[in-house]
Order: C-alpha cells, then structure tokens, then sequence
C-alpha cells in the first residue's frame, strides 16, 4: 500500500509536472490569501494584509522546492532543468558545440564502422549450427614440411572409421563444371562432398534431400542445387527435383536444393569459393586404392560435446597411425617401401581457418581507428577545458547563491554527455555512409559471411564508447572547476583570472598527447605507403599490359580423344591469330598471380643436403607463344618450338631461380630433371631455356622455383588459360576470344574471362584497402591535432594578450613575440614527437604482417613524417603567433 | 498569550496527522487547528507546513482532493489514510510512553537514586 502511493505519487509528480506544480501554486496561493483574509478580518488594511502574509509566509519557491523533493521528483526534475541549461549553453555558443560535436561525430563514426566490419567477420559465429564445434582436419607429411596439407582421398574414410572424437566427419573438394543448357552455357563453382557434410554442418536442404551413403562412390550422377543456381537456371521452381542438371555434358538428377543462407565453403578457406552446387564426392575404385598420394581434400568434422581440441588433436595422432598403416599395407602390395614416410595429423577450428588471414589487418584498422577516436576526444576535452577556465566565474557565482558542489559536477556531466550524445547521434550517420563506403571497397580476402551492418551490437558498442566519452568529458571539467573558491574567483574575476599553472600543463600535455598519437598513426600509414610502393614496384615478372586470359575446360564427356582437345585447342589460335588486333595466342595450365599446383622433382646427379626435404616447384604446362604473349624474357637457349613433341627429346624450360639454385655458376642448359624421387619411372627431361622469374603468387609473396613444358609432349591437356596479347583494350578481345571458342563449340563454359592488370590489380587489393583506411584515419588524426594545437596557442595568446603587451611595452619586437609563441608550439611538439616516436617503435612491429620489404622503424618514413608533422605545427602556430604580434601594446595593457 | 514554543524536532507531522484525524481540512485549516488545540502555544513556521503535508501524502498516511472552502474558494483538503491511523496510533503511544520516560528522569530527585 505505502510502496503503491509512493510509487503512484512519484509517478504522478514526474509525469504530470505541470499539473503538480500549478496545484502546489494554487494552495498556497489559497493559504496566503485565506491568511490574509483573517487578517482583514483582524483589522488590518486589506493591501497590507496581503503583504504580511506573505512576509510570514516565508518563501513560496523554497516551500515548492522543499515540496517537490518531498515528492522525490527532484532528481528528475533537477535532471530537466540541467539538461535545458546544458543545452543552452552548449546553443550559446555554437561554435565550440560545432567543432566539439563535429569531431566526436568524426571519432565515433569511425569507430562505428570500423567495428561493424570486425563485428560481423571476426566475433559473429560462423553461419552454421553450433558452429564452435567445428574443426578442418588436415595431414602433416613432415617430410615435405612443418606446414599442415590437404587430405588424401581413400584416407577421409579412415578417418570417420578410427577417430573417437568427432560426431560426424566430411570431405569436399572444390571442382568447377560447365552448366549448360539453361541460358548462356558459364562455369559453376561446385564442391566435391561426402554424404555427411550437410550434416556436419548442420544444414537442411529446402527441398528434396542430401546424397546418401551409396551415392558417395562413384555411381548415380546427382546433385543438388545451391538457392541461387536453383533461383537463376530454374527460376526456383519446387518441381526441380527429378530434373537434370547438364555439368560438362553429362545429365545429373537434381536431387535437393540448399537454403540461401548457406555458404559452404566460406570464402577465406583453402578452398574458398561459394558453391553453386554440390556433387558426391564420388570416388572410383581406383582413387580409393591410390593411397598416400593427392593430398588434395579437406576435411571438417564436428566434435563431440565436451571434447576439446587437446583431446581431439591426440586422437587424430592415433588416427594419422592407423592412416600409415593402409600406406604401408599398399606399399607391401606394390613391393615397395615407404621408407622413412611419415605422416601426421593436426585439427584447428573451422572459425580460424576463417578469420585467421583478415585478423591482422582488421585488427590494425580497429587499432588506428582507437587512436583517431583518443585524439578526437583529447581535441574535445581540450575545448571543455578551455570552456570550464571561462567559466570559473559563472560557477563561483553558482556556489556563493547557494548550488551545491553535487549540483555543479552534475551539471558538467549532464553537459557532456549532452555533447557526447548529440556526437553519438550524428557520429551514427557518419558511420553508417563510411560503413557502406568500407563494404564497397573491401576486398574479397576479408571474408562476408555475415551481412555488415549496424546491428544491435554495434549500436551497443557505439552506445558504451559515446556514455564513456561522455562521463569523461563531464567528469574534466567538474575536477578542474571543483576546486574553486567562489570567494577568491569573484575576486579575481574583476582581471580575467590569472590562469594557474595547472592549466597551462594540461593543455601542453593534451597537445603533447595528439602529436605523439598523430605520429604513431602517421608512422604506421607511412610504412604502410612504403610497402605499396614496394608492391606496386615489384617486377611481376611479365608485361600485364594489352593481354586478356581466359579459363576454358573442355569436359571429358565430349572431348574424351586427345585429338579431339588438340584439335580444338589448334583450330582455336588459329582463328584468334587471324583477327584483326590480335598480336599472339598461347596458353598455360595456370597464370602468374593465381598460385599453382608444386610438384616435387630431382635434379639428376644433384646431391640434396640431408634433412633438405623434397625438391619442390611450380610447374606449368604451356601452349602456343605463351611465354611470348606474357613477355616472360627468355635468358638463355630457346622458348619452346613446334618441334617439341612426344616423339622428340622431352624438354624443359627452367626458371632464373632454379637454374641458380640447382646448377649454380654453370650452364643450366643441357642439364635434365625429373619429376618425383629419383626412383621414379618418369622419364628424364633436358632443360632447353631459361626464362626470367614468374610471381606465382601474390605480387608480395615469395618468387617460387618454376618448369614450363611443352604441350604438345604430354599428348593433350583439356584445361588451359588462354591468354591473348591484343593491340588495343585486352576487353575488346575478349569478344574475339568468344566468337573463337563458340564458333567450335557453341556449348563451351568460358570461364574468368579478365585482363592481366585486373589481375593484378586485384590481388594488391587488399594493401590498398588497408592503405586507403589507415591513410585517411591518419589525415583525420593530423587534422585534429593542428586544430587543437591551433585552438591551445590562440587560447592561450588571447590569455597571455596583457603578458604580450607588457612584453612590448619593455621592447620586444615582433619577431620575438612571433618567436615565442612558435617556440611555445614547437617545444610542446618535439615532447610530442618523442613520445609519438617511442610509441611508434613499440607499436609498429604489429604492422608487421601488413608490411613488405620495410621495416617496422624505416628510417625514411620516421624522417618523413616528422617533417611533416613539424610543418604542419608551424602552421598551425602561425596564425596566433601573428595575431599576437600584430597586438597593439596600449590596447593590449588594457586588455581585461 | 503565553510565550510560545519552538516545535520539536519531528512533531510536525504527528500534530498534523491528530489534526486531520478530526476530520479533513485544508492547509491553512490545518495550522489554524494546530493553534488552536496548543492554545496558541506552538509556533509553527507556515513555510514548513507544506513539504510536511507533501510528504507525509508522498507516504502515502494521509490523502488529498480538492474541495470547496468556507468562503466558497477552491482549497485542497487532506484527511487521513488508514495506513495515516495506524501510523498516528503507533506515534501516539511511542511519544506518551517516551514522554513518561523523559518526565521520569527529569523528575527524579537526588534521594530517590
């Protein structure tokens, strides 16, 4: 009852205010007036009355004050009142709000962004059930090196049979088929998958179902469709199960259709490429005997609950054992011995797998974006304090008329959260614009599996940095203040209050706080400048100008003859060097950039050091003038002629690198290879020519050991990149290359039809990503700080005006005065710079991972910028320092 | 008059609960009440009169409505809740029995320890 009435009585205090306030107006106007009245009544003269009434009455807005907390609706009240006092004086000037709200929304928006991409990659779970438990299973094969590789086929089985740990255990390999017959024929991306991976992964199709056990040997052709296949070639209509799919010219029978949520593979992993559908993984007999060999696979498997990866991680040492075993099992058949093989195997979570490659750098974003967001906010606190020194009157005079020192903190704090609130506000719409910008320019390797966007957790994150920023800009200014006494500020404000020192040092400390921030984020672009400069300079080791690439796979359904694929693949540069425009035609198995397949190989005669390892390289198979068209420079001997066939010697062309490395100071000409162990049956193939090295990989990436061998030696190779060296656009060709290829088959799927220089422009993507990121957070952090270096020295040369003017009086030039003020910037500058550079040489080795061939402490870049960051300083100082000088020194004396 | 007295601290709001108990009143009916039971021997600041009233309503021992006055004007009338009786009775007995107490001690004398 008496917790209703009060709950009741505050509730309708708080919420009919008005109605409360004008009620407690009324009866006591009713009290005076009924005083008075007796008072009539007592003689007393009616106008008198009323004024003794009163008098006795005491004070009307102290009862309805001491009412009102009666009521317990003070602190809201109080709260309303602050709130609307705040915000005038936040609108009495409007261009402290400004800047101060501008820069927040700045600092936050930035900060927003940043972290709704960090949120969504690398916090968001993976999108499958309980997607923690999920592990990639992967071989250890020590002698060819510590890194963890693919599975092979025949032992995915062994591991679903021997492990203890896993609930259910799935292979996939990714594939690519051509899909034809609905619309224009084009290459789908498909996986290659065990029975059980939908279950693994704890997917339900939406319509019709997944493969069954019989289904993953080799047999019925099936497959099942993903939601956007199934959207695109059939229109997404329910009645698709029973149809067929046409990959590579052969009828599959759609079985099933995946929901839309699902991606599988996640881009990021190994295999890292949405499918468009799902085959059985569909293994012949034969691929099932060939053990130990086409470690190829991989494999996700689901822990049982309760296991952990240490438990998990030991059984697979038992697992990899058993694996061996089927090796030397087979070996025993072949009569042959595995010699000192070794296997071994090692497990991680899927979700590493996943966010491993992006984490550096997004963490490294999330990292300068702080720092942009600590120099917004030492900008703002700057301001307020500023602010709080001009108010030391206004608060003295609010303490002698009686407001408590409670009230005045509360205040400030009300203040800034205001501020810190409305920055948040407008701080979310900037976020959202940089957001999306961010998402534009994102490159593939940063994994999308979620969408990106201002959810609930960013809104959270957001919400807890602005009430942070918030209580602390509140909670500065309230200390700064706190201390005054209002006797002695009344006083002194008759002269604008001397400022103490105090003051003087926390604006030399702010400033000495961004420069040295400013520097940190300055260095960290600057390398990061540096190292894309580097990229951008490295030889790739071909001219990607004018030449256009694309993939063609003939399928072996309907080119099941060697001569058949050969015949194709002549006819086709035949009429492609008859076009107009086109300079030259040649092909390769694989293409500078994209990576490719190793293969380990020997050196005849050539003595490996113990413990070396196999001898492994690159190797591509070429056709036509491919060297020619990539103007990959032939060093030594000859690029490959029409001579080279099987019937002829078995010839190779060696890489720079690997003629050095394997016949160093000798002529590599003449000197044969083969691949495998020396034991092998390959046949032994004699080096013809030395061509300049190749980046297989990413522009920054190691150069590896490369072999070219002719194609028309192996009889036919099915799948080539053709690459063509046109004139004019590489686009135009691309046309040309399509009314080739369908001119000879009209259902033929091409495939990643694109010029060279988008290949490399893409795949420097991601450093121009972050460059671009880091770049513009340390042009927002330099501006930030000039204006609060700016907003310090024009400050304090308007506090310091009668100082000047006594200065001048006594014979000071304006040079000096000009002088002063600058040595005043710089000397709090180069405390900055000291600082910025120790934190800059503890903080950059972060960087590492993101940098290429420059060092975390690159002495140019340091030199660079802090030529820079004095420039910009001097700048920044240079418009007080001439105000101050331009000072009328009578004017100034008589400045208060 | 005789010479007034200064409230003690706290007794306000239990004379203004014994009076509202007499029947429900306004305000200024309230400290006319209060002088009138004491004979004019309280002196109570009418300032303080108003807090007091709000907050005994706030807990809810007495309630208000508003209401006609003597000369026809519109006043704010409070009576008692019967949470306010039960508080008034509990008060009573505490004051009577601290009183007799107190008038205990202070009347003792020297030969009665």
């Amino acid at each position: 009852m008496t917790l209703w009435s009060r709950l009741r009585s505050w509730a309708q205090a708080t919420l009919r205010r008005s109605r409360m306030e004008s009620e407690m107006d009324a009866e006591l106007r009713f009290h005076i007036e009924a005083f008075a009245e007796d008072l009539v009544r007592g003689g007393v003269l009616r106008t008198e009355a009323l004024r003794r009434a009163r008098l006795e009455f005491g004070s009307v807005e102290r009862v309805k004050q001491e009412g009102r907390e009666a009521r317990g609706v003070n602190l809201s009240g109080e709260l309303l009142q602050d709130l609307h006092y705040g915000q005038r004086v936040l609108r009495k000037s409007p261009g402290f709000t400004a800047v101060a709200v501008l820069t927040l929304a700045l600092g936050i928006g930035a900060n927003t962004a940043i972290f709704s991409v960090v949120n969504a990659v690398l916090l968001s779970p993976l999108p499958y059930a309980d997607a923690d438990r999920l592990v990639l299973v992967k071989e250890v094969l020590p002698h060819a090196g510590p890194q963890p590789v693919s599975v092979s086929g025949p032992d995915i089985a062994q591991i679903q049979k021997l492990n203890h740990v896993f609930e259910k255990v799935a292979g996939f390999r990714v594939w690519t088929y051509e899909f034809s017959g609905r619309g224009e024929p084009q290459r789908v991306t498909s996986d290659r998958i065990s029975s059980e991976l939908f279950d693994v992964l704890g997917v339900q199709p939406i319509v019709g179902r997944v493969f069954t056990a019989e289904e993953e040997l080799a047999g019925p052709r099936v497959v099942i469709l993903s939601y956007g296949l199934w959207q695109r070639g059939y229109g997404g209509q329910p009645g698709v199960l029973g149809q067929t799919a046409n990959l590579d010219r052969e009828p599959y029978t759609i079985v099933g259709v995946m929901p839309q949520s699902l991606v599988f593979p996640l881009p990021g992993m190994a295999q890292g490429v949405a499918a468009d559908l799902w085959v059985p993984l569909g293994f012949t007999k034969a691929e099932l005997e060939d053990v130990g060999d086409n470690f190829d696979y991989s494999v996700v498997a689901r822990r049982k609950p309760g296991v952990s990866l240490g438990q998990v991680n030991a059984d697979l040492q038992l697992v990899a054992r058993g694996v061996l075993e089927t090796y030397e099992k087979s070996a025993r058949d072949a009569h042959q011995s595995l010699g000192d093989f070794q296997l071994g195997m090692a497990s991680e979570p899927l979700r590493d797998e996943v966010t491993g490659p992006p984490r550096p750098t997004l963490l490294v974003l999330l990292g300068s974006v702080g720092l942009v967001l600590l120099i917004a906010c030492v900008n703002v606190a700057n301001l307020l304090m500023m602010r709080a020194a001009g108010r030391q009157k206004e608060m003295a005079v609010r303490l002698a008329i009686g407001a408590g020192r409670f009230r005045l903190l509360r205040q400030f704090l009300v203040e800034g959260m205001l501020l810190a609130f409305l920055g948040g506000a407008l701080g979310l719409a900037v976020g959202l614009g940089l957001k999306d910008a961010l998402v534009a320019g994102m490159p593939r390797s940063i994994p999308r599996f979620h969408p990106i966007a201002l959810d609930w957790t960013v809104l959270l994150f957001s919400f807890l940095i602005v009430s942070l920023v918030g209580l602390v800009f509140g909670a500065l200014p309230a200390i700064w203040t706190s201390g005054t006494n209002p006797n002695a500020s009344l006083k002194d404000g008759a002269r604008g209050t001397s400022e103490g020192l105090d003051g003087q040092r926390t604006r030399a400390a702010f400033v000495v706080v961004e420069v040295a921030l400013s520097m940190m984020l300055l260095i960290g672009a600057g390398l990061l400048v540096r190292s894309f400069q580097r990229v951008l300079n490295t030889n790739p080791g071909f001219r990607p100008e004018h030449v256009l690439t694309v993939s063609m796979d003939l399928p072996p359904a309907a080119y099941s003859r060697d001569e058949q694929v050969v015949s194709f693949y002549k006819q086709l540069t035949d009429r492609l060097r008859q076009t107009p425009g086109i300079v030259d035609v040649g092909g390769s198995t694989d293409l500078p950039l994209l990576g490719g397949w190793t293969h380990a190989f020997t050196p005849e005669g050539y003595r490996s050091s113990p413990g070396a390892g196999l001898n492994m390289c690159n190797h591509s198979v070429i056709y036509g003038d491919y060297l020619e068209v990539m103007a990959i420079p032939l060093l030594r001997g000859r690029y490959f002629t029409e001579h080279d066939g099987p019937g002829s010697t078995h010839v190779l062309i060696a890489s720079e690198s690997l003629a050095k490395k394997y016949w160093p100071g000798e002529n590599p000409l003449g000197k044969r290879l083969k691949w495998g162990t020396a034991e092998s049956a390959d046949s032994w193939l004699t080096i013809v020519g030395v061509v300049g090295d190749v980046k297989q990989g990413p522009l920054d990436s190691v150069t590896a050991l490369h072999t070219y061998e002719p194609y028309a030696q192996l009889g036919s190779a099915p799948s080539l990149r053709i690459a063509v060296r046109s004139q004019g656009e590489p686009g135009a060709a691309a046309a040309a290359v399509r009314a080739a290829a369908w001119g000879l088959d009209r259902q033929l799927a091409l495939g990643d039809v694109r010029p060279m220089d988008e290949v490399i422009r893409r795949s420097t993507a991601g450093r121009r990503f972050s460059l671009a990121v880091v770049g513009a957070f340390a042009v927002l952090a330099l501006t930030l700080a000039a204006i609060g270096i700016y907003a310090v020295l024009a400050y304090s040369v308007v506090r310091r005006t009668h100082e000047i003017g006594v200065r001048m009086a006594l014979g000071a030039g304006r040079a000096d005065v000009v002088r002063m003020v600058l040595g005043q910037g710089l000397r709090v500058t180069a405390i900055g710079i000291l600082f910025g550079v120790a934190g800059a040489l503890g903080l950059t080795r972060f960087l590492e991972s993101l940098l290429y061939e420059v060092q975390p402490t690159d002495p140019p870049t340091f030199v660079v910028v802090l030529l820079l960051l004095v420039s910009v300083v001097v700048a920044a100082s240079y418009l007080p320092a001439r105000r101050a000088s331009r000072l009328d020194p009578l004017v100034a004396l008589r400045y208060e | 008059m005789d010479k007034q007295l200064d409230l003690l601290q706290g007794t306000l709001d239990m004379l203004i609960l014994k009076a509202v108990s007499l029947g429900p009143l306004h305000g200024y009916g309230i400290l006319l009440r209060i002088q009138q039971i004491s004979k004019d021997r309280l002196e109570i600041q009418q300032g303080s009169l108003y807090p007091a009233l709000y907050r005994l309503e706030h807990q809810g021992w007495i309630a208000s409505e508003w209401g006609e006055s003597e000369n026809k004007r519109k006043a704010k009338y409070y009576r008692l809740t019967a949470a306010g009786k039960r508080r008034l009775q509990a008060e009573t007995e505490n004051w009577n029995s601290m009183a007799d107490v107190i008038a205990g001690i202070l009347g003792t004398k020297p030969e009665e320890i």
